[in-house]
Parts: structure tokens; C-alpha cells; sequence
């Protein structure tokens, strides 16, 4: 039997591949390196859905392939750097939505780019094979400094693509943006792999010798670490390694307040923010906290600020989505908004409801930004929803996928949204009643909800609803099956993805067994010991992480927060229909006056970063006042010494054969001097 | 005899005098003359260790000096008069080209 | 000629300078110590040099004529010979001039009239 996991650096390789191909000889090839870079993704989704097979027969793989520093007394402990290769069922599942999503977009951009007559496809697909290679190396990830320097190369290929159309203003300066933001964020996270790779000698993610299992056996008494930074107690500094991490993350999956750069992000193609900005480099972030789960689950503490970031975050954006005139706006603020209830969920202590909403979000929000690039290849690149209406009628298959998706995003059963996004919200309801942090963020997240599926439905009635309102909406352009064909597949999956976990029936009805994701997740079809969804509920129930009920029971409590969500939703898709689903939709939310400013500005945050970075600079400048005067101060006047001494002494060749004679005549006495008295002949 | 000494001195006199005429004169005859001094000066002392030693190599030494300093005069005399040519005076503090 | 400034310095600074070494050198010269001469002065008791040059002159040393050997001034002489030769020759081509394109040197006017044609003396 082939060993299939000797054939997993090929999933992150092949696309590496198709990266070399299209940069070399991109220009020779018909479709601009497109079909280098589907047929690399195509492959390594099969890759992906052998290794998936073979985790669920019971294999896991956990090894290292290169070891590129070895022990030579790096710090307090002989520190190894290594690649590997860790594959559980966390990491083939998220091998397969990246490489399916990854290949759709592929798939896709036929469509959006090459069939649109773009220049530089070379680039992109370039571009595009990088990046889906650094997921892909990123996802597979067997320690914390490879996830980073992964992690970091996801952030460069995002840069590059923001930024593919660089000769206009906007994208240069929203791929600077999207860079710099989480940049701030990776500088904690860095810092944070130096002191797990300082404090425990080691960044393995999972097996016997993992951080998270020193972590825990330090904690328990039974162990103890290498190091810990004068007078911190050990608890307090795992916090502090916790939260340093949670920088990258933040930064990373868009959350308050790093979110900043996602909307600008979107000045980069639309297969780009599908790909980048929905499905994969934003669930980086949120995968490595599931990764690093067994870390987290040992200090409470950094979950609470996890959960209550989550939770604010999903409220704050889902305000922000509400008044956003263009189509990929709203879909942005719904990206920084749904990666909220993710973080909501992980710090519940629900491993599975965040690894599950990803997944089905990944599905659903890809399906909606394919779906608005079709509609952006008919309104020919207008994305201003005012200027559409009645698509509906003339783009059939975009509006019943892009209506599948937005009934997942908005959370109404049966379709995949649902599923997840309830499941977050009991956890952390039942998490919540015991934590009041916790149950903050489940209110925030509950409010949500309505405004979710308020401003989803309000997209979707102005792009598809009512009477189109301009020439162009009377009469888009049509769009091919290399567009119609991914938003199929995903609009299936946005309806179906959500019955692999259906928690609640499962509840209900007493059917055992039909939480296929909870039971990957729990190592019931094998795993890595101690990397399991029990191992993690365990750690966090001696951690103080309890769950609670309603006095009532586990059942009705189930009912009700299932219900107050749905029928939140619900409410949200019905004050949605009453206000745009007419003939000639007006602009409602100019009646919040005021409000509608600070929303639409976001609540001029941006301008508050701007602000900050000048006064960083004005910081700076002490430091460039020092770097300049004192420093350069000191090496320009060492030169101009030499030069003083230089031009004085010089003065000394008069030219004139008089003086150099007496110059020579002293010059003698002197020596004459100097010889007698050291020598003792002279007096 | 003559204690050596005094020879010595003489010709240490006459080498200062002949330095003093260098480091003052300007004229570039009396700058030759005065290094013609400085020579004759050397010659003295040749001679007379040659006389205290017993060795006809001081004397010949001193024939080699007077000759050469013959021959050199010649040819600074030569460069005198290029000098002349070029500055129009036979000052030797005018020509202060090689300098900085 | 009285004209013994050197321009800034004037004549103390080179008479202080000279005085100096004078008195450096004096003092080193009387204080050092030259050993006993007795030797070397009786090597000349009655001798002539230059009856001794001569003799070397026509190679009468060998025959035990010549009491000082004096081979030494015979390559002076030949060597001052060739470098008075060098001098004078050197002296003339310094002091040649150039002038409208033609050598002149510096008693061109005086003997010849440097190849012109005609004109008056």
C-alpha cells in the first residue's frame, strides 16, 4: 500500500510549482499559467482527499522532514528548528476546503480574468500559486516557527495580489495597508514563538514532546519548563505567550482592532479576496488557535479576551456592513463579522463549533464573493449595488447560488449557516451563564444576528430584487461555465455542508452518531493523542471552564437559544424584505442620520490608525534625531577631525625649499637629542 | 698633534655657517654657494680622521666629494637657469608651485 | 646681495635653528671619547701621498717602491672624470632654450647667427 503521507510535501509543493511555471514561462503559455495552476491545484485536492481518507482509516502523521538548525546550544535549552509535516484530523479537513476552494478560484478566474482581457495574468496566477503553496504549507504546519514563517509568506502573496493592478492608486495602497496592519500583529506573534520556543525548548504543535503538553505537565506540577522571564508566575506567563500569539491571529483573521485593512483589501481582484480575504489566509489565524488549542485551553484568561474580542468584533463590523454601498464592502465587514463568531466560539471552549463554522463559512463566503465577481463581470466592474436590481431574472444561476449563500451567512435552516452559527452561540451561552465575560460576548454575538441577516438580504435584494436602475443592469453581461460551474459546486455545499454536524437534531431527537464533525474532531476515526476534542474539554474543565444550563435542562435550554437566534434571523431577513425587496428600493438607511457617517466612515477608525502612525513617526523622530545627530554625528566628526588635522597639517608644505631645509635642521637636532640622551652618549 | 677635536669643530662651524646661508639666502647662486660650504665642511672631516686613522680612504673620499660637488654645481647651475626662464627671477622663494 | 629674508621667517628663527645644532654637535664631539691615536699619525711620518699616487700611476707598486697604498685615488680619479664629463654635459642641455621652434642655445647669438639667412650682423 502506498504510504500517502510521503506524498504530502507534493500537496504544498505542487502549487509551488505551478507558482515557478507561471512566473518563468507564464508569457508562453496559452492561458497565462492558468492551467499550470488548476491542474496543481486539482492535484493536490486529491492529494488533500486521499490523506483524508486515510486519517479517517486511523492514520495520523507527525514528523519532521528537514531539520535546518540543530542543537548547538541555542539558549537556555539545545533548541531544534525543523520542518515538518503534521497531519490529523484538524489539518485534513482543512486540507481539503483550501485545496477545493483554492481550485474553484482557479476554476473561476478563468472567467473573471482571462476572459475579461486582463494583463499581467502571469502574475496573478503566479501570485496565486504562492499563496495557495504557503496555505497549504502553513495548514500542514507540524510547529509554531514554521506556521509563522508560512504565515508570513501567506501575507506577502496577499500583498502581491492586493495589489495585482498596481498602476492604479488604489491597490498599491490597500496592498500596503492589508501588509502593514498585520504585520503589527505578526511582530507580537514573533515574539510570541520566541518565548515558546524560549520557555519550552520546542514549538511541536502535538505529540509527547509538544508545548501543550509541557504546558500541561508544568502546570500540573508534573514537569517544568525551561525558562520563565524573572518574578512572573508560570500561569501569568503562558497568558502572556497566549496573548502574544492572539496578536498575529488578530491581525491576521481581521479582528478589532486590526481589521482595518479587510475592506481596503478588496481593491484586489474578486477571485483574489474569494481565495485570500474569505475562505483561507483570514481562517490562518483562527486556524492556529485551533491548533494551538490544547494551549489555550490551559489559560482562561486569554480565552475571555478571545471570546469578548469574538463577540464585539461580529456586533461592531455586522453595524459597520449595514450602510455599505458596494457589493464587496458589505461582503468584507460580513468576512470581519463571521470570524468574530469564530473567535466567540473558541473562547467558549468550543473547538468544534469554531472548526465548523470555518468550514462552512470558508463554503458559503467564497460562494458569495464568486457569486459578486459574476455580478461584477455583468455590471462591467460597477460595484455600486444602487446601480443593479432585477439581476435576478437575467442571472439565474448567480442569483440561486448567491441566494443559497446568503440564507447560509444569514443562518436560517436547513442551510449551512445555520448549523455552525447556532452551535456557537449555545456554547457560548452555555459557557457564558458561568463566566459573565463569556456571556457579554454572547449577547454582542447575539445581536449580531438580526443585523447580519439584515444586511446580507439587503444586499441581495438591491443587487437581484426590484426594477433594475440602470442600462447596464437592464442588460449584463452574460458570464460562461467557468463562472456559472464553482458557483454551483459551492452553492451545493453552502446548502449541504451544514448536515455534517447537526448537533441540535442529534440532541433532540436522541440520534446518536450524525455529529460527523464532532466525532473527527474527537479523534473517534484516530488522531494524535491528547489532540482531541475530549483532551481539550478535559483541560478546560480543570481550568475552571464549566458549562452550565438553563434550570430547565440541556434540551430546552438547546430550544431556546436555538430559537432566539433563528428567530432573530428571521426577523433581520423580514425588516430586510419590508424595506428593499420593492420595485424601486430607496435608501433607508440615510434616516439614521448621523449614525450613517460614523458607520459608513467606520467609525473613523482608519483615520485613528493614520493618526497613530504619524504620531509614531513623530516618536520615531526623537530616535532618527538620535540615529542622525549622535551616531552620524560621531562618525562624520571623526572624519571631519582627520579632515581638520588634515588641512592644518598639510599647511606645513609651504614650497618653499627654506623651510623644508629647516624643518630638516630641527628635524636632526631632535634626533641628535632623542639618540644621545636614550643612549647615553650624549652627556 | 692637533687633539681631533678641534677639527671636528671647525668643520661643525663651517657646516652651520654653510646651513645658516642655506635657510637664509634667497638668491639661488649664494643657496648653491652655501651648500658648497656645508661640503667643504664633510671634506675637513674626512681628511682629518683619515689623518688620525692612518687611511688614505678618508682622502680619497674627499676627492670623490670635491669632484661630485663640481659636477652637481654644474648641473644646478643648469636648473638655475630653467628656473630663470620660468619665473624670471632667481628668488628661490618664488617658485611655490609644489605644494599643497 | 643683502636680501636674507626668507620672506616670514626672517633671520632669527634659522640663526636660533642653526645655533642649535651647532651646539648639539660641539657638545657631542667634545664629550665623546676617541681612543688613542699614537697608530695612525706614524703611518705618515715622512711619507708623500702623491710620490705614492705616482707610483701606482705606472703600476710600481708590486716592486715595493710604493710604502702607502694609494690604488684608492686612481679610481677617484677615473670616476670624477666620467661624472665631470656627465655634469658638463648635463649643464649644456639644461641651459639650451627653445625658441620659435628651433633649439637656441644659450651662446647661439654670440658665435653663430643660428643658421638665418642673410640680414645684418
Amino acid at each position: 500500500m502506498v504510504d500517502v503521507f510521503s506524498y504530502v510535501p507534493a500537496i504544498v509543493l505542487l502549487p509551488f510549482f505551478s507558482f515557478l511555471i507561471a512566473l518563468g514561462a507564464g508569457k508562453y503559455l496559452p492561458k497565462g499559467g492558468a492551467f499550470g495552476g488548476i491542474a496543481a491545484t486539482a492535484g493536490s485536492f486529491l492529494l488533500s482527499l486521499w490523506v483524508f481518507a486515510t486519517v479517517a482509516g486511523g492514520q495520523t502523521y507527525n514528523a519532521t522532514i528537514y531539520t535546518w538548525a540543530s542543537e548547538g546550544g541555542i539558549g537556555p535549552t539545545d533548541i531544534e528548528l525543523t520542518f515538518g509535516i503534521l497531519i490529523d484530523p484538524l489539518s485534513a479537513l482543512m486540507l481539503v476546503i483550501v485545496t477545493l476552494v483554492a481550485l474553484l478560484v482557479h476554476v473561476f478566474s478563468l472567467g473573471y480574468m482571462n476572459d475579461e482581457g486582463e494583463t499581467g495574468l502571469p502574475r496573478y496566477y503566479a501570485g496565486l500559486g504562492l499563496f495557495t503553496a504557503s496555505m497549504l504549507g502553513f495548514v500542514v504546519a507540524d510547529n509554531l516557527l514554521m506556521a509563522f514563517m508560512f504565515f508570513e509568506l501567506v501575507g506577502l502573496c496577499s500583498y502581491l495580489l492586493i495589489g495585482f493592478h498596481f498602476r492604479e492608486p488604489g491597490p498599491p495602497s490597500a496592498a500596503k495597508k492589508a501588509f502593514l496592519v498585520t504585520r503589527f500583529g505578526d511582530y507580537f506573534f514573533l515574539v510570541g514563538v520566541v518565548a515558546v520556543l524560549a520557555t519550552f525548548g520546542t514549538a511541536q504543535f502535538a505529540g509527547e514532546g509538544s508545548f501543550p503538553a509541557l504546558a500541561d505537565a508544568a502546570l500540573n506540577g508534573s514537569g517544568s519548563v525551561a525558562w520563565i522571564p524573572g518574578g512572573l508566575e508560570l500561569q501569568t506567563w503562558l497568558t502572556i505567550i497566549g496573548l502574544l500569539v492572539l496578536g498575529g491571529v488578530v491581525g491576521k483573521s481581521a479582528q478589532f482592532p486590526l481589521h482595518t485593512w479587510l475592506p481596503d483589501a478588496m481593491e484586489g481582484p474578486t477571485p483574489v479576496s474569494a481565495l485570500i480575504h474569505a475562505a483561507t489566509m483570514v481562517a490562518a489565524g483562527v486556524y492556529l488557535v485551533a491548533r494551538m488549542f490544547g494551549f489555550y485551553a490551559l489559560t482562561p484568561t486569554t480565552l475571555a479576551v478571545i471570546a469578548f474580542v469574538g463577540g464585539f468584533t461580529a456586533l461592531f463590523a455586522a453595524t459597520m456592513g449595514v450602510v455599505k454601498d458596494e457589493l464587496k464592502q458589505v461582503l468584507a465587514y460580513s468576512t470581519i463579522s463571521q470570524y468574530g463568531y469564530m473567535m466567540l466560539a473558541l473562547g467558549a471552549g468550543s473547538y468544534v463549533a469554531a472548526t465548523f463554522h470555518l468550514m462552512t463559512h470558508a463554503f458559503f463566503k467564497a460562494l458569495l464573493f464568486l457569486g459578486a465577481g459574476a455580478v461584477i463581470i455583468a455590471m462591467h466592474h460597477n460595484e455600486n449595488m444602487w446601480d443593479m436590481g432585477g439581476l435576478k431574472d437575467r442571472m439565474p444561476v448567480t442569483y440561486w447560488t448567491f441566494l443559497a449563500g446568503s440564507l447560509a451567512l444569514a443562518g436560517i435552516f436547513p442551510f449551512a449557516g445555520f448549523w455552525s452559527k447556532d452551535e456557537i452561540l449555545y456554547e457560548a451561552f452555555i459557557h457564558g451563564l458561568n463566566d459573565p465575560l463569556l456571556l457579554g460576548g454572547w449577547v454582542m454575538g447575539l445581536l449580531a444576528v438580526p443585523v447580519t441577516a439584515f444586511y446580507t438580504f439587503r444586499m441581495v435584494f438591491l443587487t437581484f430584487h426590484g426594477e433594475p436602475r440602470t442600462e447596464l443592469a437592464r442588460d449584463p453581461e452574460p458570464v460562461r461555465w467557468n463562472v456559472k460551474g464553482p458557483l454551483t459546486v459551492l452553492g451545493s455545499l453552502a446548502v449541504v455542508a451544514g448536515l455534517v454536524n447537526m448537533v441540535p437534531v442529534q440532541k433532540l431527537l436522541g440520534i446518536e452518531g450524525i455529529d460527523l464533525l464532532t466525532r473527527w474532531l474527537d479523534n473517534d476515526f484516530g488522531g494524535i493523542d491528547g489532540v482531541s476534542y475530549s483532551a481539550y474539554n478535559d483541560l478546560l474543565a480543570t481550568h475552571g471552564h464549566e458549562a452550565a444550563f438553563l434550570g430547565v435542562g440541556e434540551t430546552a435550554t438547546l430550544l431556546v437559544a436555538a430559537g432566539l437566534s433563528l428567530g432573530l434571523a428571521v426577523a433581520g431577513v423580514l425588516v430586510a424584505w419590508k424595506l428593499y425587496n420593492v420595485a424601486s428600493p430607496t435608501e433607508h438607511t440615510a434616516k439614521l442620520g448621523g449614525l450613517k457617517d460614523v458607520l459608513y466612515n467606520n467609525y473613523y477608525l482608519d483615520e485613528l490608525q493614520v493618526w497613530l502612525a504619524y504620531r509614531t513617526e513623530d516618536a520615531a523622530g526623537g530616535a532618527d534625531t538620535f540615529d542622525q545627530g549622535i551616531i552620524d554625528g560621531v562618525v562624520n566628526g571623526v572624519s571631519s577631525v582627520s579632515l581638520f588635522g588634515g588641512s592644518r597639517v598639510r599647511q606645513v608644505q609651504t614650497g618653499l625649499v627654506s623651510q623644508y631645509a629647516l624643518l630638516l635642521t630641527l628635524g636632526l637636532v631632535a634626533l641628535i637629542l632623542t639618540l644621545g640622551v636614550s643612549g647615553g652618549w650624549f652627556l | 698633534m692637533v687633539p681631533i677635536e678641534w677639527y671636528l669643530l671647525l668643520a661643525t662651524a663651517m657646516f652651520c655657517i654653510g646651513l645658516f646661508g642655506v635657510l637664509t639666502r634667497r638668491d639661488a647662486l649664494y643657496f648653491l654657494m652655501s651648500v658648497e660650504l656645508m661640503m667643504n665642511a664633510a671634506n675637513i672631516n674626512f681628511v682629518a680622521f683619515a689623518l688620525y686613522y692612518g687611511d688614505l680612504t678618508g682622502q680619497v673620499f674627499a676627492l670623490f666629494v670635491i669632484a661630485l660637488a663640481a659636477a652637481e654645481v654644474a648641473i644646478g647651475i643648469g636648473i638655475i637657469l630653467v628656473l630663470y626662464r620660468n619665473f624670471g627671477v632667481t628668488d628661490v622663494t618664488v617658485p611655490t608651485e609644489m605644494r599643497w | 646681495m643683502s636680501d636674507t629674508n626668507t620672506g616670514r621667517l626672517g633671520r632669527l628663527v634659522p640663526a636660533a635653528a642653526v645655533g642649535l645644532l651647532f651646539a648639539v654637535m660641539a657638545v657631542t664631539v667634545l664629550s665623546a671619547d676617541f681612543g688613542d691615536f699614537s697608530e695612525g699619525l706614524e703611518a705618515f711620518e715622512g711619507e708623500s701621498v702623491v710620490h705614492n699616487i705616482g707610483y701606482a700611476l705606472f703600476n710600481l707598486g708590486e716592486h715595493g717602491v710604493a710604502t702607502i697604498p694609494s690604488e684608492g685615488f686612481l679610481a677617484a680619479f677615473l670616476i670624477v672624470a666620467v661624472a665631470l664629463d656627465v655634469a658638463l654635459d648635463g649643464a649644456v642641455y639644461l641651459a639650451k632654450r627653445e625658441e620659435d621652434g628651433s633649439i637656441v642655445s644659450a651662446v647661439g647669438q654670440a658665435f653663430t647667427d643660428g643658421g638665418r639667412d642673410g640680414g645684418e650682423r
